[in-house]
C-alpha cells in the first residue's frame, strides 16, 4: 500500500500530491537534501531510507519536476517503478508544456486525480518480493481483466466476483476471460483490436489538438506512436506482429481525412474521459502499457549509439545544416542531445583529469552535468562549450560548499564559556608524512593569536622523535606567543609507547583540572591531539583509531591530506572516515566520520587543485583549512569561488 | 578533410554571381537588423519588472511565500533546489509609494503594480543561485529575508539564520561602497520577515530583532578573527582590509541593524506567519505593506 505520492517542482513547490497516510514533510525533505542536494548516496541507489518509509522517485530533468512515491519500508512495491514511470510521462505529457514556463507555482490539477486512481488501480500488483519484468510478456494477464472489470462493472458484477486481490487473481484469470461472455479468448481480442484501432484514431487526434493548443507537437508525436505499437503488440499478438501493426497505425495517425470522418465521435469521447474516471481507465490502458515498454526498450537499448544523424541529404544539404549548426551553437537555441553532448563533455572530463581530479570524481561530475543539461536549449549567445563550462561551475561550487560552514572561534568559545563549560577537543589524522604535526601547529598558532589557551598532546607514542619534533614545534609556538602576548601553549606527552586513547583521555581531564575533589579552575581552551601518522591499509593500526574515537571523543576530528599529485588521497579519506564509529556502530559526525580535510601544500601545486575534489566527492567530508606554505601563519580557509575559478581555467 | 571541403564548395557559392546567393544575401542583410532589434527589445521589456528577492536560510518559508504572493493562497512545499520567479500583483489593501500621493477620493481605476517576485534555495550548498542575483540583478528593488522565529529560539537555528544574514548585508554593503564611486549608488532595502508567528514557540519579532543583531554582533567579531580565505592570501592583489569585511559601524562592539543606514541598507523586522493552520493563508499584510512602500 503506497502511503503517500507528490509531484513537486525542482524549486520545491508541491503541484500535486495525494497522502493515503498522513506523513511528515520531513520525509521528502530529507530525499532531495540527502541525494538531491547532498548526493550522499550513490547514484546507482535507486531508492533512499528515511525513518520507516522507503522513497522511490522520478526525475523529468526537463521540465524541472520531480516524482516521488513514499511507502512503508516493511512492503515490497516493486509495481511502484512502474507507476512512476507511468505517472512521469503521462503528467508530463498533460503539463508539461504549462510547468516548462518556469513561472509556475500551480497547476489545476483537478483532472489528474481520476487518472492517478486509475493508474494506482491498474498498476498495483500488491507486496509482492520477488521484482517480475511485469507486463513483459503475455502471460502477465492479471491487470489486464482486472482493469475490464473495472470498466464493465456491469458485466463483473453480475458474476458476482470479488475483486481480485493479487494473489487469486492469476489462478482466477482464465474463468474471468471466459465468463465475460463476449469479449473472451484470442479471437474476440483480435476483434477489439479491431474497435481499437478505430478508437485509437479519434484519441489520438484528440491529443494533436490538445498538443496544437499547447504547441509541444514533436514530444508527443514520437510517445503516442510509439504507444500504439508496442501497445497494441502487447495486447495483442506479441512481439511476431509488432511491424506489421506499426505500419497500419501510422497510417491511421497520419491519415487526415480518417481523423476528420470521426472528429464529432471524439469530442464526444472527450467529453465522457475528463468527466468520469472509467474512460480515463479505457483510454488509459494501452497507453500505459505502451510507455512501460518503450521505457524498458530504451532502458535495454540506452546503450546503442543515438543514430539520429543522418548521413544522406546532398552536399548543400549537409552544407547548410553545419551552418546553422554552427550559427545555432553561437547564437544558442540548440537542443542538447547525447550527442551532441559527448564530445566536450569529454573534453570537460579530460580537463578536470589534468587539474588533477580523480578519474571517479571527474565522471560523476560529468554525468551530473549530462543530466543537467540532457534535453535542455541553450541559452541566447551561449555556447555549447559555454552551457557546459557554466553548469559544471555549479556542480563544483555546490560539491565543494559545505552544509553548513566551520566557525570553529565560535565553537571554540562556546563550548568553553558559561555554565557547562570544558577544554573543546581537536584531534588531527592522517597518514604519515602528509604534514600532520605542521599542521596542527598551524591551527596551535592561530587558537594563540586569539588568547586561547592550548594544550597540545603527543599521541603519537609510536614513531620515535614524534614527541620530539612536537616539543620543538610548542617552543618556537610560546616563543612566538609570549612575544606576541597573546595565549599560551603547552606540551602533553607521556613518552612512548603508552595507549594514544589513554594518554588523550588523560590530557583532557588534565585540562579540564576537574579530577580532584570539587576540581578547579579549567586550565586549557583547547586540546589539540597529535595522533600517530598511519598507512591506511593497516587495518590494526587503523582499527585502533575507532577506539580512540571513542575515548578521546573529540569535538572535531580533521584529516590531513595532500595536494600533491599522484598521492592516493582518496583512498586515505574513505578508510580513515569508516573507522570512526560511535559505540553504536553509526559513522560520527551524522555519519561520515571525520568534520574536515586541512589539505596540505596547496602551494606547491597551482591551478591543479583537484584533490579537494576528490576528497569531498568520495566521502562528503568537506575542506576546511589549506595549508599554504612554511610558516606558522600559512592556514587558510578554503573559498569555494577560487578553487572553482582555478579548477575551470 | 571533408569539411574544408564542404566549407569551400560553400563559400563559392556565396560568392558566385547567381541569383540565388544575391536573393539569400539580401535576405540576411534585411533580417538580421530586425532579428537584433527584436533581441533587444525583448530583453528591455523583460527587465522592466521591479524585482523583489527572497532569501534565507532552509525552511525558513521563502518558496511558501512566494505562492502565497503570486496565487493568494499556500502551496505545500518541499526543499528548494532551484530558484523559482513568480509575478505578483499588490493586493489592494497594500497601497504601492507611487500611490502615495493620490487623495483619498480620487476613485479612478489605477490599476495595483505588478512585481516580480525571485524564491532561491536555502540549503547551505545553494546558496550561491541567491548571492549572485543579489550582484547581478539589475532592477532589485528589495530583498526579504525569511526566517523562521520558532528556529531562532534554539541556538543552532539562530546562528544560522545570523550568519547568513551577516554574509547578505555585509555583500549589500560592499555592493553600496563599490557604487558609491559611480554614479548611481542604488539603496536595497530588506525586510526581515519573522515567519511562523502561528506557532506556539516562536519568538515576536521585537525579540527576533534582537536576538538577530546580538548573534550578528558576535558572527562579525570571529569573522574579522578568522583565518584569511584561500581567495585573498595565495593571489596577490585584492586584499580586502578589515574595514571593508567589518559589517555595519567599524569597531563598535553591538551590532545594531541601524548602523547599516549609513550603507544604505534600510533593514525592517516584521512579524507574519505565510500560513496558518489548517494550510489557509495567514498574516501577509505587514510585509505587503512594505512591499508597496518600496516598490
Ligand atoms: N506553521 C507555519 N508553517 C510554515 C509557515 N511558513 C512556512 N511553513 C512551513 O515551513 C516549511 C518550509 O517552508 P518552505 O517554504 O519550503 O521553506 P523554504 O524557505 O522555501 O526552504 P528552502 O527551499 O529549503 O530554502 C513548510 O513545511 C511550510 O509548510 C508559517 O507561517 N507557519
Ligand atoms: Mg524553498
Amino acid at each position: 500500500m503506497l502511503d503517500a505520492f507528490e509531484i513537486l517542482t525542482t524549486s520545491g513547490i508541491v503541484l500535486w500530491r495525494k497522502h493515503y497516510a498522513p506523513i511528515a514533510p520531513s520525509i521528502v525533505d530529507g530525499l532531495i537534501r540527502d541525494v538531491f542536494i547532498e548526493e550522499k548516496q550513490s547514484p546507482s541507489n535507486e531508492q533512499y531510507r528515511k525513518e520507516r518509509y522507503t522513497l522511490k522517485w522520478s526525475l523529468a530533468k526537463d521540465v524541472g519536476l520531480v516524482f516521488v512515491a513514499v511507502y512503508q519500508s516493511l512492503l515490497h512495491l516493486s509495481w511502484v517503478d512502474n507507476l512512476l514511470t507511468a505517472v512521469k510521462a503521462l503528467f508530463v505529457k498533460e503539463y508539461g508544456s504549462e510547468v516548462k514556463t518556469g513561472r509556475t507555482t500551480k497547476l489545476h490539477t483537478s483532472r489528474w486525480d481520476a487518472t492517478f486512481d486509475a493508474l494506482v488501480t491498474k498498476l498495483d500488483t500488491g507486496n509482492e518480493p520477488p521484482p517480475p519484468p511485469v507486463f513483459a510478456s503475455q502471460p502477465k494477464r492479471p491487470a489486464i481483466p482486472r482493469k475490464e472489470q473495472v470498466v464493465m462493472d456491469d458485466t463483473t458484477s453480475a458474476d458476482a466476483t470479488p475483486i481480485p486481490t493479487p494473489d487469486t487473481s492469476r489462478p482466477a484469470t482464465p474463468h474471468l476471460l471466459t465468463a465475460k461472455g463476449g469479449p473472451g479468448g484470442k479471437t474476440s481480442r483480435r476483434a477489439r483490436k479491431a474497435q481499437n484501432f478505430a478508437t485509437s484514431a479519434p484519441a489520438s487526434s484528440g491529443d494533436e489538438s490538445a498538443a496544437g493548443k499547447a504547441s509541444k507537437v514533436k514530444s508527443t508525436a514520437k510517445a503516442k506512436r510509439r504507444w500504439d505499437v508496442d501497445g497494441g503488440a502487447i495486447d495483442d499478438y506479441g512481439d511476431d506482429a509488432t511491424l506489421d501493426y506499426s505500419a497500419s497505425t501510422s497510417d491511421a495517425v497520419n491519415g487526415d481525412d480518417h481523423d476528420n470522418d470521426i472528429a464529432d465521435v471524439s469530442a464526444s469521447q472527450m467529453g465522457s474521459r475528463t468527466g468520469k474516471g472509467q474512460f480515463v481507465l479505457k483510454d488509459l490502458d494501452d497507453e500505459v502499457d505502451a510507455i512501460l515498454a518503450s521505457s524498458r526498450s530504451q532502458k535495454s537499448q540506452s546503450s546503442d549509439p543515438d543514430p539520429s544523424s543522418t548521413g544522406g541529404g546532398g552536399l548543400l544539404g549537409t552544407a547548410t545544416s553545419r551552418l546553422t549548426g554552427l550559427f545555432r551553437n553561437a547564437l544558442g537555441g540548440a537542443t542538447l542531445t547525447k550527442s551532441s553532448l559527448q564530445q566536450p563533455l569529454a573534453a570537460m572530463r579530460n580537463h578536470l583529469l589534468e587539474k588533477n581530479v580523480a578519474r571517479e570524481a571527474a565522471d560523476r561530475l560529468c554525468a551530473s552535468v549530462e543530466t543537467d543539461l540532457l534535453n535542455q536549449k541553450t541559452a541566447s549567445f551561449t555556447s555549447i562549450d559555454k552551457t557546459i563550462r557554466e553548469s559544471m561551475e555549479k556542480a563544483l561550487t555546490r560539491i565543494l560548499t559545505p552544509t553548513s560552514s566551520l566557525d570553529l572561534l565560535r565553537d571554540v568559545t562556546t563550548t568553553t564559556t558559561g555554565p557547562s563549560a570544558r577544554p573543546y577537543v581537536i584531534s588531527i589524522v592522517g597518514v604519515n608524512g602528509v604534514g600532520k604535526s605542521t599542521n596542527l601547529s598551524k591551527i596551535a598558532y592561530f587558537l594563540l593569536q586569539n588568547h586561547f589557551r592550548v594544550l597540545i598532546v603527543a599521541g603519537d607514542t609510536f614513531r620515535s622523535g614524534a614527541v620530539e619534533q612536537l616539543r620543538v614545534h610548542v617552543r618556537n609556538l610560546s616563543e612566538l606567543a609570549r612575544r606576541e602576548a597573546v595565549g599560551r601553549v603547552e606540551l602533553f606527552e607521556k613518552g612512548y609507547g603508552k595507549d594514544a586513547a589513554s594518554v588523550a583521555k588523560e590530557a583532557v581531564s588534565y585540562a579540564s583540572n576537574n579530577t580532584g575533589k570539587g576540581g578547579g579552575e579549567m586550565l586549557y581552551d583547547v586540546v589539540l591531539i597529535d595522533t600517530a601518522g598511519r598507512r591506511h591499509n593497516d587495518t590494526r593500526l587503523m582499527s585502533s583509531l575507532t577506539k580512540f574515537g571513542q575515548l578521546a571523543n573529540p569535538d572535531k576530528i580533521f584529516m590531513v591530506g595532500e595536494a600533491l599529485v599522484g598521492s592516493d588521497s582518496v583512498a586515505q579519506a574513505r578508510n580513515f572516515a569508516k573507522e570512526f564509529v560511535d559505540t553504536k556502530g553509526n559513522l560520527r559526525n551524522n555519519g561520515v566520520g571525520m568534520d574536515g580535510f586541512i589539505i596540505s601544500k596547496c602551494d606547491t601545486v597551482g591551478d591543479m587543485v583537484g584533490t579537494l575534489v576528490s576528497m569531498v566527492h568520495a566521502t562528503g567530508i568537506p575542506v576546511v583549512f589549506l595549508g599554504v606554505g612554511q610558516h606558522y601563519g600559512d592556514l587558510r580557509g578554503l573559498n569555494v569561488g577560487w578553487a572553482v575559478e582555478r579548477l575551470m581555467r | 578533410m571533408a569539411s574544408s571541403s564542404t566549407a569551400k564548395d560553400w563559400l563559392t557559392w556565396a560568392f558566385s554571381p547567381a541569383i540565388s546567393a544575391i536573393f539569400a544575401t539580401l535576405l540576411i542583410s534585411l533580417t538580421l537588423p530586425l532579428l537584433i532589434h527584436f533581441y533587444l527589445y525583448r530583453k528591455a521589456v523583460a527587465k522592466e519588472l521591479p524585482t523583489f528577492l527572497l532569501i534565507g536560510p532552509s525552511g525558513a518559508g521563502k518558496t511558501t511565500l512566494l505562492t502565497l504572493f503570486a496565487n493568494g493562497s499556500p502551496s505545500p512545499t518541499h526543499t528548494s533546489q532551484e530558484p523559482q520567479s513568480a509575478v505578483c500583483q499588490l493586493p489592494s489593501s497594500a497601497r504601492s509609494s507611487e500611490d502615495r500621493y493620490r487623495s483619498e477620493n480620487d476613485t479612478s481605476a489605477q490599476a495595483q503594480p505588478k512585481l516580480a517576485l525571485l524564491d532561491t534555495p536555502g540549503h547551505g550548498k545553494l546558496r550561491h543561485h541567491a548571492t549572485s542575483s543579489l550582484t547581478t540583478g539589475s532592477s532589485l528593488k528589495g530583498l526579504i529575508f525569511v526566517v523562521d522565529s520558532a528556529a531562532v529560539s534554539s541556538a543552532a537555528g539562530l546562528t544560522e539564520a545570523a550568519e547568513y544574514l551577516h554574509d547578505v548585508l555585509l555583500l549589500l554593503q560592499k555592493r553600496h561602497t563599490q557604487s558609491k564611486t559611480s554614479k548611481d549608488p542604488q539603496a536595497i532595502p530588506v525586510l526581515v520577515a519573522a515567519n511562523k508567528q502561528d506557532v506556539f514557540t516562536s519568538l515576536p519579532a521585537g525579540l527576533v530583532r534582537t536576538k538577530l543583531e546580538e548573534e550578528i554582533a558576535k558572527v562579525r567579531r570571529t569573522r574579522s578573527k578568522g583565518l584569511l580565505d584561500s581567495g585573498i592570501g595565495m593571489d596577490e592583489g585584492a586584499g580586502g582590509d578589515e574595514e571593508t569585511n567589518w559589517l555595519g559601524e567599524y569597531g563598535t562592539t553591538d551590532f545594531k541593524f541601524s548602523q547599516m543606514g549609513e550603507h544604505g541598507v534600510e533593514v525592517s523586522v516584521r512579524g507574519g506567519n505565510a500560513k496558518g493552520d489548517g494550510g489557509e493563508s495567514g498574516k501577509v499584510n505587514q510585509w505587503w505593506e512594505w512591499v508597496g512602500g518600496n516598490i
